[in-house]
């Protein structure tokens, strides 16, 4: 279609131009000889034309061929100029390494000095922003920045801040100083607070522990204080006056205070347990109560048998030896075989009242240690989970599952070793008390019926 | 003097590297070997005596063989039998439970080396090394103090048997 279009408008092109030749044609020339005379004219006057073109060119032509010469001959001086130069440069590396060396030469020994004190600097700079002082003097890592970032050689006023710093540190480092600071609490507000530190060893402020933290240039307190037997020490010194107070202090300034806040404490290490853990707990606390309910009752019982024992005139209905011998009052007439009989079917009735409970605290002893058992094996079995999932590269990821085994273990073991003894106890005094009804009763009805007698 | 002090740094120190659990091993053999030295007093000097009263009490009697004189006989010798076993569970109960008081701190010293291993990782096998000694001297200590019970408690539970047999036999029926 777009080629059609194109042949279209060039054919009318064309038309066009021949019409309008024609049309001139028509206007100048009224014959064929005048037309024949018109273009013999024309084609004289363009040969005069071209030829003064010609003309025009050669001469054209001479000048160019100059003005070639004249860049030629300006490329030659350019390159013979850069020659010159490199070889110049050349010359001036040669001598610029010529007086560096001359330098070195010069500054001789000097030279290792400048490096010895740009060590120095950037060593104390190390030991002075981390250290505590520099929570009550800051900035003091200031100037020797400077010493150490030098490229010359320092001047005298520089190496005595040096000396200064180091100095500082060292007369700071014994002693036991008050002062005021700003202090960045726990929820982020600041306080200005008094503040004493302890050498180069602990900042302390208000009974807690504090930590200068050396990149913010904050003092902070701890993330958790240490026990509080330690804390008890703190509040003590501060209020002391005169004479010495005892203070614990953290040689390894404030690392080992900052690895003994991950440790869990006993709260947390209990809930570790998890919920075979709060079983466990409640196993013990059921065998407690139980054991003092049975101590009680045991020992109101025990305390009526003996006053019964003293009165066995006198049964009364409030006690089971009571009731044993209001048996052999009723059937004082009976024969002996037939009062016997009688006698044991009432202590077999006492009996199972007496014993009751002190078993179940048996149980709850030897299931403790089980469940701890159980808890050890979920606990193992939550480890090779995570061993399968993310392998044995890191022991962190093991160990809360571990944990859980051991506490749980631990546990078992805590809630059974009471529960056994407490039921020993409580045993010994069930047993002796049906020892009194099994095996005494029928010899205190016979001393009471001798006596009678 | 200087010994004792010895001494006594030798077991602080003992104490140190056990852990708290050996302070319970402690309070039970304690209790276990008080609770011995009493039977043993109990035998050797108390029972005797007892034993010689219910024995002149009973040849007293003029009246031996009736059903009433048995049951008097049998009150008489279970009495004293209770006065004999009084306790003796108690002590077997501590000579059972030191070695479960051991096994107690095994347990808390390998929950200290996890511990340990938790905050510090496993690179240092010497920080580890406090737990595990943590773990074994109160199994140690447990099964020395079970040991030093086990046999003192059995001779003692031969002796109440023997005893009250003694009693028994010594009580005819004329």
């Amino acid at each position: 279609m777009n080629k059609l279009v194109k042949s279209l408008l060039v054919a009318a092109a064309f038309s066009l131009s021949a019409g309008a030749s024609s049309a001139y044609a028509q206007d100048e020339a009224k014959s064929l000889d005048q037309l024949l005379e018109l273009v013999k004219e024309n084609r004289a006057a363009s040969q005069r034309i071209n030829a003064q073109r010609e003309a025009e060119f050669t001469s054209e032509r001479a000048d160019k061929q100059a003005l070639l010469n004249d860049a030629k001959r300006q490329l030659a001086n350019e390159k013979a100029r850069g020659e010159r130069l490199q070889a110049e440069f050349a010359e001036n590396e040669i001598a610029l390494a010529n007086k560096e060396q001359e330098l070195q030469n010069a500054l001789g020994t000097l030279g290792e000095i400048v490096g010895v004190a740009r060590g120095a600097a950037s060593e104390t700079i190390g030991r002075i922003a981390t250290s505590i002082v520099s929570a009550q003097y800051p900035g003091r890592e200031d100037v020797l920045e400077t010493i150490a970032e030098a490229k010359e050689v320092p001047t005298i006023a520089e190496l005595e801040e040096l000396w200064l710093a180091w100095l500082t540190e060292m007369k700071e480092s014994g002693k036991v100083v008050t002062f005021n600071s700003d202090v960045t609490l726990l929820d982020g507000s600041t306080e200005n607070r008094d503040v004493t530190r302890i050498g180069v060893f602990n900042l302390i402020s208000q009974g807690e522990y504090f930590n200068y933290n050396d990149a913010a240039e904050e003092i902070q307190p701890l993330g958790r204080q240490p026990e509080d037997y330690v804390l008890a020490t703190v509040e003590a010194f501060e209020e002391t006056e005169t004479g010495y107070e005892g203070l614990y202090i953290d040689p390894a300034r404030g690392q080992i205070l900052n690895l003994a806040t991950q440790k869990a404490t006993l709260e947390e290490r209990y809930h570790q347990g998890g919920t075979v853990g709060y079983v466990i707990t409640v196993a013990l606390i059921v065998g407690f109560l139980i054991a003092i309910y049975k101590f009680i009752t045991l020992g109101i019982e025990g305390a009526k048998m003996r006053a019964q024992l003293k009165n066995t005139a006198n049964p009364s209905d409030k006690n089971a030896l009571g009731r044993i011998l209001k048996v052999y009052q009723e059937n004082k007439t009976a024969d002996t075989e037939n009062l016997e009989l009688k006698l044991d079917e009432a202590i077999l009735r006492e009996t199972p009242r007496i014993d009751s409970g002190v078993n179940i605290i048996k149980i709850l002893a030897a299931i403790a240690p089980l469940l701890g058992l159980l808890g050890t094996v979920v606990g193992m079995i939550g480890t090779f989970q995570s061993i399968t999932l993310f392998g044995t590269g890191d022991p962190k990821i093991m160990a809360g599952d571990i944990s859980m085994a051991l506490v749980t273990t631990a546990l078992g073991l805590i809630a059974a070793l009471p529960l056994i003894l407490v039921h020993a106890i409580v045993a010994s005094r069930a047993k002796s008390i049906v020892h009194v009804l099994d095996e005494q009763a029928a010899g205190i009805v016979a001393a009471h019926a001798e006596k009678k007698e | 003097m200087v010994y004792l002090v010895e001494l006594w740094e030798s077991i602080r120190d003992f104490l140190g590297t056990g852990g708290d659990v050996l302070y319970v091993v402690m309070g039970a053999l304690f209790l276990m070997w008080v609770l011995m030295i009493e039977r043993y007093w109990f035998l050797t000097g108390v029972f005797p005596k007892l034993k010689k009263q219910i024995i002149s009490d009973w040849d007293a009697r003029k009246d031996t063989t009736s059903w009433y004189a048995h049951k008097i006989r049998d009150a008489w010798i279970s009495e004293a039998d209770e006065k004999l076993n009084a306790r003796i569970l108690l002590i077997k109960t501590c000579v059972a439970i030191c070695p479960l008081i051991g096994l107690l701190g095994t347990v808390t010293g390998m929950i200290a080396v996890f511990e340990i291993m938790a905050v510090q990782g496993t690179g240092n096998p010497r920080l580890m090394a406090s737990g595990i000694s943590m773990a074994t001297i109160p199994t140690m200590a447990g099964m020395v103090a079970a040991l030093s019970g086990m046999f003192f408690a059995s001779r003692l539970e031969a002796r109440v048997r023997r005893a009250k047999e003694r009693l028994i036999d010594s009580l005819p029926h004329h």
